[in-house]
């Protein structure tokens, strides 16, 4: 059974018409080709599939594709401008926060949630914060560090980032 | 914190991707804007979905399969089992057999009896994954559950039901064992033995991407292409032509970027073989993609071990021998790369031991079989020595910090040969050990200890020593061992018109930063910059033959083969700039975009030109072959031994047995450091799957049913960032000799020595209470009832 969607993705109007049964993760992958949303595991434990969706940070392989009906999504393929990564991705560079990446989008999208949601955490609510989404390679020490440096030298610049795209719910 | 990377004198005054700098990783601009190529993310047209339905019991013998229902399902295309299977391929390949196994038909679907719950016995094929899924149901296997064994040491006992019976009268596959001496003498002239039955649980590497694979095969031109999910595309590439009884030159494997691999991504799956055998009946890209329940249940698993273990000792601590015989779980079949062999390789870790023996008895239970992981057989055994020397320092009194020094190799006793054979090549392990002991505060805490604090809790040092094998021994070791594979890396690179050098390897990305660490050595032999250079990994149809990524071996091996095709593409280059220039090779070098003269600063010319000059061939000297690229080939002389000491402070509830580890430090030799962010990320990393089998991690299986219980993340629970105690990393850098430019392997030390160094924090803090710790992990539970019952406690 098909279902119609009619959803604002990276600031970009789309309409769908998916399967019932379609979770948002492979929505975005599948039928939209954003393959920067990973799947881990399908059931809302491993975090690899965040997204933000109207402002939060949501774990797209426990929402249903038609349920994007009228929100605004933004997935990690939004953050960079043309040739430049933005200061998050930047901070994760320069920190050394990844290493196989596969878990990146995760936590890029986390922390952009945190931001759009004007948070501003210490170093112990980061680590709390970004609890939902596992890593396997870095042992998480510079992912704090970047997602941390962030905050700090961009205080501005991380809000500015969010309502560009016109993510906010109109 | 102390880094490597935050030590400035290292740094100062050096290029920007030069040899020993953090220079920002090649792979990160891709990755972080979501533009990684995962397995998953290929998508040819008209691919079709492959889905596999498994056995549910953990021992069955397969009655009857009807697929009937199933392949009248709308979108489905195709459907395998057993018997066709068995008509169109071989069995799977072990790369790295057990020495001494009888080869175990593992074919890709299982035939008559299914030997542990998860293995594939029937694949369908469908226009889409859930169509795929759906027909799944509709698959009617009748089977008859045989009785099971899922305990180790049970499976060793006589009445145990046989896995294999048409093989092997046991379950035992192989054992063998390695020594010297006569440790029987010394144990029995020793003034005091420790010993102690020490289990290790089993855990899963658990990539947080799992397996996968899209094959596509075009009959015309007799190629097929499987991009996969692996840490070993040209080994994956000749066992998948063994399976599918092609030539080698008919498959093409390629692996793009790779989530995570930990040693699980290694060697030819059944889901491998079974989309390829898909794609080349329906002449259609075939994709399987696993699920994080097969992961679980069909990927290999690590570790499970049981180690009786023992030291004999004189009145001064002087160890007189040591041995180890131990079991090691491989499951229901021989998995594609052996088990946890590595255990006898450093049984008797940093200490000289002129007597030793340890022998490993290779088991078969009906469990997913155990694979390489992260360590292979180092934590395991390093947890049995480090709990007994802890304890042999309670018997005699004697400060464990001592006791650890006093048997320590020196400098000047290396390299050394161990009992086993290995070849221990160069280090300084006590320092590392008085580093950490410095560190972490031992001293003031040794003159008061077990002293409760304000909040009740009694606070324990606890220290875990090590050596750590890094790289894969050499070819001709590996022959004797019926290894499928050698010990070199190898690297092609040729100059581009753009000024720049393609890099061409056979190593896959999966996390250990290869594209980075080898063009800062490219940029380093040859002279030029680093973002002049641009690696391309993991193609099989681009990349010389080489090994893979595996056993901390990468840069090893690679750096060797880096160096020599750097050079050789150098002195190409420098002839033809001369040729140019009018001058001699001699006056010039590469530095950056330009060949100048060393001398004469006006006498220059751009790289670019060169590289022009010989790819046309217009403009070189008479008697130069045009072109300019290098292949090289390299295989080091032996393995190099990292080496450290860990130490945890650990507090805990002398009531509850609740308990926080407060503080780790880790003291390491890595040889010479390529790029210290990369190091000090890798040894965190380690460190966190080293703190996750101590603390949380281990897959349980129920043994009425055989059922793995804890088959999903929601019951699995490897450490979020929530959880990791803090860590202060230390560092020395003692170059090997056996290795270019001294570099010893890092991937693998930090899952080493967690699991003891918090036992032994704990049982330090508990001494009073009699407590002994001797399994991993370590958990609350286990603590309160070692504080509770004295069954199994040895006092002291
Ligand atoms: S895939 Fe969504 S949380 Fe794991
Ligand atoms: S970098 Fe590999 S999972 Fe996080």
């Amino acid at each position: 059974m098909n279902v119609e969607v009619e959803t604002m993705v990276n600031g970009k109007l789309v309409h769908a018409s998916v399967p019932a049964r379609l979770h948002v993760a492979d929505f975005l992958r599948q039928h939209l080709g954003l393959t920067g949303t990973h799947v881990g595991c399908e059931q809302g434990s491993c975090g690899m599939c965040t997204v933000m969706v109207d402002g939060e940070a949501v774990k797209s392989c426990l929402m249903l594709a038609c349920q994007l009906d009228g929100r605004h999504v933004r997935t990690v393929e939004s953050l960079a401008e043309d040739d430049r990564l933005s200061p998050l991705q930047q901070a994760f560079k320069e920190e050394h926060a990844l290493q196989c990446g596969f878990c990146s989008p995760g936590f890029l999208m986390t922390a952009t949630a945190l931001a759009y949601q004007g948070k501003r955490p210490c170093r112990a609510e980061i680590r709390e914060e970004i609890a939902g989404v596992l890593c396997r390679c870095t042992g998480y020490e510079n992912v704090v560090t970047a997602i941390e440096r962030w905050f700090a030298e961009h205080p501005q610049g991380a809000r500015e980032d969010e309502t560009a795209d016109g993510a906010r719910t109109a | 914190m102390t880094t490597l990377e935050s030590s400035p004198e290292r740094t100062a005054g050096r290029r920007p991707g030069a040899l020993g700098v953090s220079v920002a990783r090649k792979e990160d601009e891709r990755l972080l804007r979501g533009d990684g190529q995962f397995t998953d993310d290929v998508d040819p047209a008209r691919v079709l979905y492959m889905a596999v339905a498994r056995c549910p019991y953990p021992h069955a013998r397969i009655v009857r399969v009807d697929t009937s229902a199933a392949e009248r399902l709308e979108g489905v295309q195709h459907v395998l089992s057993g018997p066709e299977v068995q008509r169109l391929s071989e069995p799977l390949g072990v790369l790295r057999p057990v020495p001494g196994a009888p080869r175990l038909p593992y074919y890709a679907l299982a035939q008559d009896v299914a030997t542990h719950e998860g293995q594939p016995v029937v694949s369908i094929v469908a226009t889409s994954r859930h169509l795929a899924e759906d027909a799944l149901e509709l698959v009617d296997v009748e089977y008859q559950p045989l009785p099971h064994v899922v305990d180790v040491l049970a499976a060793l006992e006589p009445d145990a039901p046989v896995l294999h019976p048409s093989v092997l009268g046991s379950n035992l596959l192989a054992s063998n064992s390695d020594g010297r001496g006569d440790p029987a003498a010394r144990f029995a002239e020793a003034d005091v033995v420790v010993e102690g039955r020490f289990r290790i649980g089993r855990v899963t590497a658990l990539p947080m991407e799992t397996r996968g694979v899209v094959a596509q095969w075009r009959p015309g031109a007799r190629e097929l292409t499987v991009h996969c999910s692996t840490q070993v595309p040209h080994l994956i590439r000749k066992q998948l032509a063994e399976s599918l009884r092609l030539r080698e030159s008919e498959v093409r494997a390629i692996a793009s970027d790779v989530g995570g691999g930990f040693g699980l991504k290694l060697g030819v799956f059944p889901e491998d073989v079974l989309a390829c055998l898909h794609a080349m009946a329906l002449h259609r890209p075939v994709k399987w993609s696993e699920d994080r329940g097969e992961h679980f249940r069909a990927s290999t698993h690590g570790r499970e071990s049981v180690h009786d273990y023992r030291i004999a000792a004189d009145a001064d601590g002087r160890i007189l021998a040591m041995t180890d015989v131990y079991a090691t779980d491989i499951g229901g079949w021989n998995s594609p790369f052996g088990s946890a062999q590595l255990s006898s390789v450093v049984f008797n870790g940093p200490y000289k031991v002129e007597d030793g023996y340890t022998e490993r008895r290779v088991t078969l239970t009906n469990k997913t079989p155990v694979g390489a992981y992260r360590g292979y057989g180092q934590p395991e055994v390093n947890f049995a020595y480090e709990r007994l020397m802890d304890r042999l320092a309670r018997r005699l009194r004697m400060d464990p910090v001592e006791l650890r020094a006093r048997n320590m190799l020196k400098p000047a006793d290396l390299p050394w040969v161990n009992p086993a054979g290995a070849v221990y090549d160069s280090g300084d392990y006590e320092r590392c050990l008085r580093m950490a002991a410095e560190r972490i505060g031992w001293a003031e805490h040794r003159a008061a200890p077990r002293r409760p604090r304000a909040d009740g809790r009694l606070v324990g040092i606890g220290f875990s020593s090590f050596v750590e094998r890094t790289g894969y021994a050499s070819s001709r070791f590996l022959a004797k061992r019926g290894s499928q594979f050698g010990a070199h890396e190898s690297i092609t690179l040729r100059a581009n018109r753009s000024g720049g050098i393609d890099a061409y390897t056979g190593v896959s990305t999966i996390g250990q930063s290869s594209e980075t660490a080898f063009a800062q050595l490219v940029a380093e032999v040859f002279g030029t910059d680093y973002d002049a250079v641009t690696v391309h990994v993991g193609d099989t149809a681009a990349s010389p033959l080489n090994t893979g990524s595996f056993a901390s071996r990468t840069m090893i091996a690679a750096a060797g083969a880096i160096r020599e095709a750097s050079e050789q593409l150098a002195r190409k280059t420098l002839r033809l700039a001369a040729f140019r220039l009018e001058v001699q090779p001699e006056e010039l070098e590469i530095a950056g975009p330009l060949v100048r003269h060393r001398t004469e600063p006006g006498v220059a010319v751009p790289l670019a030109e060169v590289y022009s000059a010989a790819i046309t061939g217009q403009g070189i000297p008479p008697g130069e072959d045009p072109g300019l690229e290098a292949t090289s080939h390299f295989e080091p002389s032996d393995a190099a031994y990292s080496f450290g000491t860990a130490a945890a402070l650990v507090a805990v509830d002398p009531e509850t047995g609740e308990f926080g580890v407060e503080r780790f430090v880790l003291v390491h030799d890595a040889g010479t450091v390529v790029n210290p962010k990369i190091v000090d990320g890798q040894v965190r990393g380690a460190l966190a799957q080293g703190f996750g089998a101590a603390l949380t991690e281990e897959l349980r299986y129920d043994a009425e049913t055989g059922q793995l219980v804890n088959g999903s993340m929601v019951d699995y629970f490897p450490p979020t960032a929530a959880d990791l105690p803090p860590v202060e990393l230390l560092h020395t850098e003692v170059p090997s000799p056996v290795t270019p430019f001294g570099i010893r392997g890092v991937g693998e030390v930090g899952t080493i020595p967690p699991g003891a160094a918090i036992a032994n924090a704990i049982c330090e803090a508990l001494a009073d209470h009699g407590v002994e710790l001797d399994s991993l992990p370590v958990t609350p539970e286990k603590v309160w009832r070692a504080l509770t019952s004295d069954k199994g406690v040895e006092q002291w």
